[in-house]
């Protein structure tokens, strides 16, 4: 790519490494309730970077497991913490990609996840009620990956995503809610991992979908919306799985990704000129795996885990990124 | 982290500030250390809940200590408060709550904690008037969600809790007033695709319960649609409304008016991207559905004018120019 940018792999692995190092900093304990998830962003990021060791493992289990809450069955984003559908997704993902599912007690867990799902179809993230199409795409793929599926009642959850569909194609967090890319990505994906697409009109959402890409290469992720490069995997991953990759330009999309990177600290923002984090870094070496940034290893967009995994599990669903560039 | 920039500190600005933020920190640690001490020896005490007060004017997202809060109320306030108190309460967390929002408009356990307590709120204030604390409180949040509407008319918390707020409230609101909610933000922006999006699902709702005349309504909105299309050719928020009251493009009549109209448009702006994606779909849909009113020379008029508009599409448009080069297949294909 010549005097093109590049991914600046060393420098974003340092700064992954680095964010276990900051307890000193306030910031780090008023995130505390995203830390299970920022686990599993930071791992995936450095598998998909080729650089799955440079966190400690045993380190990483002993801290996911130490977040389990005995009394719900389920995990919470840090010790202490409540049971979360969300965390407890994190967690199983974490462990999926570490080879250390057998220190869950599937039964449980298995039997937290169901405990939430609505009598609409919907899930709850926790006893507490709030539903959302994210809780769901969460409990099917944390059963497919505990291998529960089949306890599931599909009908009734694909269902609801079915009353979630707009006019455009697109899906939001709830019935009667605007489409918003993440909730596509969301419903796109559970409705993969079910063999569902069916419920889906393709062509409709697809076309929604390249629409969300601006003259700055970046996506949105919803008409008349700024850029931001966590759309980069949720509009890129429902578009791979429609098979639609090249309805965006990939060459623009990768300059704009790469011009949030923050050269001096590592990581990567929502914008270029802004601050990183773990969450944007992520999604944006997960847009540029499926863009076929030479050098990464290939995430699966329906599981957001490296395609290693999902493959060896046969978990593989068909859907197409672009060709790994070299 | 989302539009925080990055700031560059000097070694000793860096140094001062982590010295500010150490005494923070130990307060807010010790502080979290004593929240999670006592919920796990389960104590519902006042003290308990004011604690969270204090914790979630930090921290509104550390969801545990909503979840603890919430806890404290059930199994402890509720059971021991009139229903007065317990209404006097629930009314302290929302005007909470409000005071979180204006702040921080899109953290999720806020919006949730108001939904949980308008569910809390108790019949009274007495047996004549068992609705009486509902309706206040209902009442309320219509204006404190257009209140954060007005700060930002895309926010979509606000506007699926404004759906939740009209589908539960005591006393419905007519459908009519919130098509006149719609029509008041999009006037105010045309750009705003969250109006539109609400205005589909009211009208929607509307020809369901025979509450409106559709065809009389698409009028209307052709008419407003195209308003908003001749201001900014260039927003995709009133083209992609336009597609949905299109649909099927079952009535030729409409379609055909809709076809020229945008052509007209076009032949004013020539470069503008949607007018030519529009045609290109809306003429798909005629040689589709209507073939038969059109005659064979026609048929081939329209579809070379198709391969035409996505030839200037690829390059007006180069980001999505594969798109249009399997668009132009198709219609190539097309056997009519």
């Amino acid at each position: 790519m010549g005097a093109e940018p590049k991914l600046n792999i060393p420098l974003h692995v340092k700064y992954i490494q680095s964010l276990g190092e900051n307890k000193d900093d306030l910031t780090y304990h008023l995130t505390a309730h995203l830390r299970m998830n920022a686990v599993y962003w930071g791992l995936t990021a450095l598998y998909i970077m080729k650089n799955k060791d440079a966190l400690d493992r045993e380190e990483m289990i002993e801290y996911v497991m130490s977040c389990w809450d005995e009394q719900a069955g389920g995990f919470g984003a840090h010790p202490d913490h409540d049971a979360h559908i969300h965390a407890t997704l994190s967690a199983i993902q974490i462990l999926v990609m570490q080879d250390a599912l057998d220190r869950v007690d599937v039964d449980r867990v298995t039997k937290f996840i169901l405990s939430l799902q609505q009598p609409s179809g919907v899930f709850a993230g926790d006893a507490f009620g709030e539903i959302d199409t994210r809780f769901l795409y969460i409990a099917v793929q944390a059963l497919s990956l505990l291998g529960r599926l089949h306890e599931l009642d599909v009908e009734k959850t694909v269902g609801y995503i079915q009353r979630c569909r707009n006019f455009d194609g697109g899906f939001g967090a709830i019935i009667g809610a605007e489409s918003h890319a993440a909730q596509v990505f969301v419903c796109t994906a559970a409705l993969a991992i079910l063999d569902r697409l069916d419920v889906i009109d393709q062509e409709t959402l697809a076309w929604w979908l390249s629409e969300r890409q601006l003259p700055n290469g970046g996506l949105n992720g919803r008409p008349e919306k700024l850029e931001d490069v966590c759309y980069s995997f949720w509009v890129l991953s429902a578009l791979s799985i429609l098979k639609k990759l090249n309805w965006i330009d990939a060459d623009k999309l990768i300059k704009f990704i790469l011009s949030a990177e923050d050269l001096e600290h590592g990581g990567i923002a929502d914008r270029p000129g802004d601050q990183p984090d773990v969450f944007h870094t992520q999604f944006g070496v997960a847009g540029l795996s499926l863009l076929g940034y030479p050098g990464l290893e290939d995430i699966d967009p329906v599981y957001c885990l490296p395609a290693k995994i999902t493959e060896a599990k046969g978990l593989r669903k068909d859907w197409e990124a672009l060709p790994r560039r070299v | 982290m989302h539009g925080v920039k990055r700031i560059r500190y000097s070694r000793e600005a860096l140094e001062a500030k982590q010295q500010r933020d150490k005494a923070k920190l130990q307060e807010y640690l010790a502080l979290t250390e004593e929240i999670i001490s006592r919920k796990k020896n389960g104590d519902y005490s006042h003290e308990a809940f004011d604690l969270t007060t204090r914790m979630l004017r930090v921290n509104p997202e550390f969801y545990t200590v909503w979840n603890y809060r919430k806890t404290i109320l059930v199994k402890e306030f509720f059971l021991k408060s009139t229903p007065h108190q317990i209404n006097d309460v629930l009314s302290g967390d929302l005007d909470m709550t409000t005071a979180f929002l204006k702040q921080h408009p899109k953290i999720y356990a806020i919006w949730n904690h108001r939904r949980w307590c308008l569910e809390q709120v108790p019949e009274g204030p007495t047996e004549a008037d068992p609705n009486g604390w509902k309706m206040a409180n209902w009442k309320k949040e219509l204006y404190v969600v257009e209140k954060m509407l007005d700060v930002d008319a895309r926010n979509f918390h606000a506007w699926n809790y404004r759906r939740y707020v009209l589908a539960s409230m005591p006393v419905h609101r007519s459908e009519q007033s919130e098509l006149d909610y719609t029509t008041r933000k999009i006037e105010a922006n045309f750009s705003n695709f969250s109006a539109w999006h609400q205005r589909s699902k009211v009208l929607t709702t509307l020809w369901e319960t025979g509450k409106a005349n559709p065809a009389q309504n698409r009028e209307e909105e052709l008419e407003l649609v195209r308003n908003a299309m001749y201001t900014d050719p260039f927003d995709q928020s009133v083209w992609i409304y336009h597609r949905w009251l299109i649909g099927e493009g079952s009535d030729a009549t409409i379609l055909q008016a809709e076809i020229s109209s945008i052509q007209e448009l076009l032949d004013e702006q020539p470069d503008s991207k949607w007018c030519m994606e529009s045609l290109v779909h809306y003429k798909q849909l005629l040689l589709r559905n209507h073939s038969a009113i059109i005659g064979a020379e026609d048929r081939q008029v329209v579809k070379t004018s198709c391969l035409d508009l996505l030839l200037q599409l690829q390059h007006v448009d180069s980001e999505r120019k594969n798109r249009y080069g399997d668009l132009a297949v198709r219609i190539r294909d097309m056997d009519i």
